[in-house]
């Protein structure tokens, strides 16, 4: 039938990962079986701490050849523990992918038969999760240089999350406008949204039970 | 004529959607590109704070409104990660159909915008009358012309209709026979060649690098799929292989992107056609809505702690949600929603692209990444 | 129909009556002073004896000349503007046509109008004695020949359509006036900073020029305004100073976008007037007079060959330079609406950006009566020479033939070649300034200069009184040939293995043309059925009107 990766092979490809990742210091990798579908994904997740993010992430490329940043996640704790007040989630995936080769003056495409990828060619999903204590402006090091993915990714959690990224360099608001007061990051907790239930936008077409402090505004 | 900035957008015709791109020219040619987006942020991450997860899925149509199933699976997926669901095997099925309806409406929305891109009107017509007729199946199946809000945590919201399949067979294989008739129109146009052939290379390893995959990275001659290589639902039981494209020796270009998507077109509708041959309990029973055939078992709440994310195969790349639960209403409410837009990425990407060639290849080379900016602002 | 006979008729008429209208005796206007011999020796004389009809009669050409010139000039300028209507309705029709492309069923179904008690649908079968029959026969054999068969998607979502034309007649004819009238109420604005006098000027130099092409180019063989030795030449300097107009109005208009189609747009005309006129030059040459009156002649009496036939080359080299003159697609570069928006008229609104826009179908239309007169023998019939030479029915034929007005002709090869152009435009694709300069000055301008050695050669050396047999055969068959080499499809196999892709690593293989494959026919041909089913199954058609 259509040909799949195999589940086993990338249960085996990620607890190599995960053992060879958990060995740096400061890290702690675990391989976490989700039921997706039909068939469990095996994902590695990592639990990594702001020092040695810089670390594992040039492990991650170098060694491992993760070569995929899919997305960062910025998730603000204000009532969580006072280690993990802020949360970074980085999702990344190794594709194996490299540029088809040119034999005899054209391209041959890389076609891949997914069920019989081995070792370090098979995809996997990792994730890596940075908490950061309780802080004024968050910090983690920026991983701009390594995987360019993560450039935009990472103005858009400092512009809505406000966790700051060192080393990055042409730092913007990339969804706000650009005159966003500095310091006004929408996904913190303390925004609220305004009629947080969904009940008072509908019902109250003449705000009655509108909040004195929205006096005045235009819902 | 000295170098100026000349800014294409917000308002103009052919930036597929609102957002603005600066190029700096000097006389005909682009020496620097810089992208601005973030006119239609509707701040849906944070809306998502406040919903259920159910109520959730009407905003995730919107995030991509040219591609609305594939936006409301990917983020039902990874509910169904995050609460640890198990589907059934029939609402697997009804959903793979309505994902490659979808994307093939996509593609077709695609190629109508990209034709005039290049200056050929006529198309714009032809292919938005064929997606005419799949949006006519997705409304059999979801109720509405382009926001559906089809798929349920579990399952799906209905089973196909009465005489569904009948209908979607004779308008799927007459749309293959028309895309011959696109083909006409481009592959044989010499105009179109010299256009988009030697334009706007990309290669895939600096795809993936920066980001970018899905029918771009594919037309760089890789075959990653996330359908195969991170597979869900029920793609591994359909005979079929992610398209590939050849691409020229110094990477893809814009012909190349455009290729790959006719041929995604053909094969999602090979799908489509197995798949209503395959499944289970055959395509012409009918199940009332609710009924566990097609909707699955689910919790409604996802206590602090977990967390759920899934890979999925959009029209356009990889898109991705990322739920925290422990939110509002004791768990019912995501503490965080985080999404993941392919476009996001490719858009910077695209514009680098462009960098070297001149003023009229911004179009064509922009046009064949195919932007969507509503899932890019969210 | 001999237009400038009758005006010139009823002016010498009208100032005859005047003339003898006017009191022929003498009139002694005279008046002597005397002044007193002191102050002035001699009688002052003022005045004169006045003959009003003589002094009218020495008027009267030049009036003559003024009042038939204006006539004339009225009557063809409106002419002019009167035949221009059916343009954009060619255009909005056509491409209409063209574009929906539902096949043979909606451009027959299309043309009932009045849908009171007869539904969208076969109309033919409403026409009494059945006489209807053959249209239906033929709708059904288009849609099979060009795989329109799926009534499910041409019938239902084709739907019924109302045409609200005037009466029964030409629905749409009227979007053209009020076109114009809203254009005419718009504001005129004009932008801070940009340069006004150049940008009011601008438009002038458009619209002006394109009138004067007027000027010259006649409808029939005596309807024009006038006709001097060198028309031919002057006509393509009018024509050529356009593109001054477009670049001014590019540049002053303080707009990046227009700048960039003005310099696009300057670059691109001046690359395709040169072909263009060496390629009339060629026409000339064959044609042996710079007259176009004289070169019409020329095909309709002396050689009773159209230029068409002798001149292939440089009758397709007239067409294509003259689309990229008209800035139409594929040559619509400066006015690009993918990526300059409007191009070089961008900042214009109100009746100046209308008066350029029916400008550009002015020159378009120019365009299509030059192509009509220099390449398809004007207001001569097809085959007419050889037609009046017919042993027994030449005589009847040359009387019937001499009832059509010469302006008929003209017209109908003019429009018809405007649906050439139309056609062309809605099938291709943009080309990019780039490459349409390359295109210009690589191929069209040498092509252009072996036309004209051609032309030379056909005229000095096989031109004695009539071409004979031999040349317009060979010219024909050289021009077929090369129509044949552009169009056939190249070698498939090597197309394949080009180190260009074609070919995928998919379900169906893919090569431009057609793309054979047995697995999907398979498919189709197991699925076609279904629709018979459809007709035949239980389940009603109401049912299978898809989320109608």
């Amino acid at each position: 039938m259509g040909k799949v990766v195999s589940t086993s092979s990338q249960k085996s490809a990620a607890e190599a990962m995960a053992s060879a990742l958990s060995s740096m210091e400061g890290v702690d990798a675990a391989v976490s079986e989700r039921k997706s579908g039909t068939s469990p994904r095996n994902i590695v997740s990592v639990d990594c701490s702001g020092e040695s993010w810089r670390a594992l992430a040039e492990c991650m490329r170098v060694e491992h050849d993760v070569d995929y940043c899919s997305m960062i996640t910025g998730i603000h704790w204000p009532e969580g523990s006072p280690d993990k007040n802020w949360e970074v989630v980085y999702h990344f995936m190794r594709m194996g992918v490299t540029d088809p080769p040119v034999i005899d003056g054209m391209v041959q495409p890389i076609v891949k038969d997914p069920t019989s990828l081995e070792g370090k060619e098979v995809p996997l999903e990792i994730e890596v999760r940075i908490a950061l204590p309780e802080t004024r402006d968050p910090k983690v090091a920026s991983v701009q240089d390594i995987w360019v993915g993560a450039d935009w990714n990472e103005k858009e959690t400092w512009d809505l999350v406000g966790i700051d990224f060192e080393g990055h360099v042409g730092m913007r608001r990339v969804l706000q406008p650009h005159e966003t007061p500095v310091g006004f990051h929408p996904l913190q907790k303390q925004h609220k949204l305004r009629y947080h239930d969904f009940e008072e936008m509908y019902d109250d077409a003449q705000g009655f039970l509108r909040k004195p402090s929205d006096a005045g505004k235009i819902k | 004529m000295a170098e100026m900035w000349i800014s294409m957008g917000p308002q103009h015709p052919m930036t597929h959607g609102l957002w603005t791109l600066k190029v700096k020219v000097d006389g005909e040619t682009v020496v620097d590109t810089e992208p601005d987006l973030g006119y239609i942020h509707r701040g849906v991450e944070k809306i998502c704070e406040a919903r259920d997860f159910t109520q959730i899925t009407t905003y995730c149509d919107r995030l991509c409104y040219a591609s609305a199933n594939t936006w409301s699976h990917s983020y039902i997926y990874a509910v169904e990660d995050l609460l640890e669901v198990e589907v059934p095997e029939r609402a697997e099925y009804i959903r793979l159909i309505a994902v490659e309806l979808q994307r093939i409406a996509s593609h077709l929305m695609w190629l109508g915008a990209y034709g005039p891109d290049i200056g050929n009107l006529s198309v714009m017509v032809w292919c938005l009358r064929e997606r005419e007729m799949m949006m006519d199946l997705l409304q059999e199946l979801g109720g509405s012309r382009m926001h559906y809000n089809f798929p349920r945590v579990g399952g799906v919201k209905r089973d196909l209709p009465h005489g569904f399949a009948q209908r979607a067979r004779a308008k799927v294989s007459l749309f293959l026979n028309r895309i011959q008739e696109y083909e006409a129109l481009f592959d044989e146009s010499t105009i179109f060649l010299i256009r988009t052939q030697g334009v706007g290379y990309s290669k895939p390893e600096e795809m993936v690098n920066h980001g970018v995959t899905g029918p771009n990275l594919r037309a760089g001659g890789v075959n990653y799929d996330i359908r195969t290589s991170h597979p869900y639902s029920v793609y591994s039981e359909l005979d079929w292989e992610p398209p590939v494209e050849r691409p020229s020796i110094k990477g893809a270009d814009c012909y190349d992107r455009y290729r790959i998507r006719v041929e995604e077109m053909r094969v999602s509708a090979m799908m489509v056609l197995e798949a209503l041959d395959k499944i289970p309990r055959g395509a012409d029973t009918y199940h009332e809505p609710g009924d566990p055939a097609i909707l699955g078992k689910a919790p409604s709440r996802a206590p602090e702690g977990t967390s759920g994310s899934h890979h999925f195969e959009d029209s356009r790349g990889e898109s991705m949600f990322y739920l925290a639960g422990g939110g509002e209403g004791r768990g019912k409410m995501p503490y965080r929603a985080s999404i993941r837009s392919p476009m996001f990425i490719t858009i910077p990407y695209a514009s680098k692209c462009m960098v070297g060639y001149k003023v009229a290849d911004i179009p064509a080379i922009m046009g064949s990444f195919d932007p969507c900016i509503g899932e890019t602002d969210r | 129909m001999n237009l400038r006979g009758w005006v010139e008729g009823l002016v010498g008429w009208s100032m005859d009556n005047v003339h003898d209208a006017l009191p022929s005796k003498d009139l002694d206007l005279t008046v002597t002073i005397s002044p007193p011999k002191g102050i002035w020796p001699e009688d002052i004389l003022l005045g004169r004896v006045v003959n009003l009809q003589d002094g009218f009669a020495d008027m009267q050409p030049a009036l003559e000349g003024l009042f038939s010139a204006t006539m004339i000039c009225t009557v063809v300028f409106t002419t002019m503007m009167l035949t221009m209507l059916p343009i954009p309705y060619i255009e909005r029709k056509f491409i209409g046509r063209l574009m929906d492309r539902l096949g043979a069923t909606t451009t027959l179904r299309s043309l009932w109008i009045g849908e009171s008690g007869v539904t969208a649908g076969e109309w033919w079968n409403q026409l009494p004695f059945g006489m209807g029959a053959p249209i239906g026969w033929l709708n059904k054999t288009l849609n099979s020949i060009w795989g329109n068969d799926h009534e499910l998607e041409a019938v239902s979502r084709v739907n019924n359509r109302g045409y609200h034309g005037y009466w029964f007649l030409l629905p749409g004819f009227f979007q053209a006036f009020a076109d114009f009238t809203k254009f005419a109420g718009k504001e005129h604005i004009v932008p801070k900073e940009a340069d006004r006098p150049v940008y009011e000027i601008a438009p002038v130099i458009i619209i002006s020029t394109t009138v004067l092409v007027f000027a010259f180019v006649p409808f029939g063989p005596h309807f024009y305004v006038s006709s001097p030795e060198l028309s031919v030449v002057f006509m393509m300097a009018i024509f050529g100073v356009a593109p001054l107009g477009v670049f001014f109005a590019g540049w002053s208009s303080n707009n990046k976008y227009t700048l960039i189609g003005g310099m696009r747009s300057a670059a691109q005309l001046t690359a395709y007037e040169i072909p263009l006129l060496i390629t009339v030059l060629g026409v000339c040459v064959i044609s042996g007079s710079f007259n176009v009156i004289e070169i019409v002649d020329f095909q309709a009496e002396e050689s009773n060959v159209w230029n068409l036939f002798m001149l292939p080359l440089g009758a397709a080299l007239f067409l294509i330079t003259m689309i990229a003159e008209v800035e139409r697609i594929p040559f619509d570069m400066p006015e690009a609406e993918a990526e300059l928006v409007e191009g070089w008229w961008t900042e214009y609104g109100g009746m100046r950006w209308g008066l350029m826009f029916a400008a550009e179908y002015q020159r378009c239309y120019a365009a299509c009566l030059l192509f009509a007169l220099f390449f398809l023998g004007g207001w001569e019939a097809p085959f007419q020479g050889t037609m009046e030479s017919l042993p027994i029915v030449g005589g009847g034929l040359e009387f019937l033939l001499s009832l059509i007005p010469g302006i008929a002709w003209v017209l109908i090869k003019a429009w018809a070649l405007f649906a050439v152009f139309v056609w062309i435009r809605a099938s291709l694709h943009r080309v990019r300034t780039d490459q349409i300069l390359e295109f210009g000055w690589q191929w069209l301008l040498p092509l252009s200069i072996v036309n004209l050695a051609i032309a030379m050669f056909l005229r000095v050396w096989v031109w004695d009184g009539s071409w004979g047999i031999v040349a317009p055969v060979v010219m024909i068959l050289s021009g077929v040939l090369g129509l044949v080499i552009l169009v056939v499809d190249e070698d498939k196999e090597a197309l394949e293995s080009m180190k260009r892709p074609y070919s995928t690593y998919a379900v169906t293989k893919a090569y431009p043309g057609r793309h054979p494959d047995t697995k999907l026919e398979d498919l189709q041909r197991q699925y076609k059925a279904y629709s018979a089913v459809k007709a035949a199954s239980s389940v009603s058609l109401s049912d299978t009107e898809a989320g109608t």
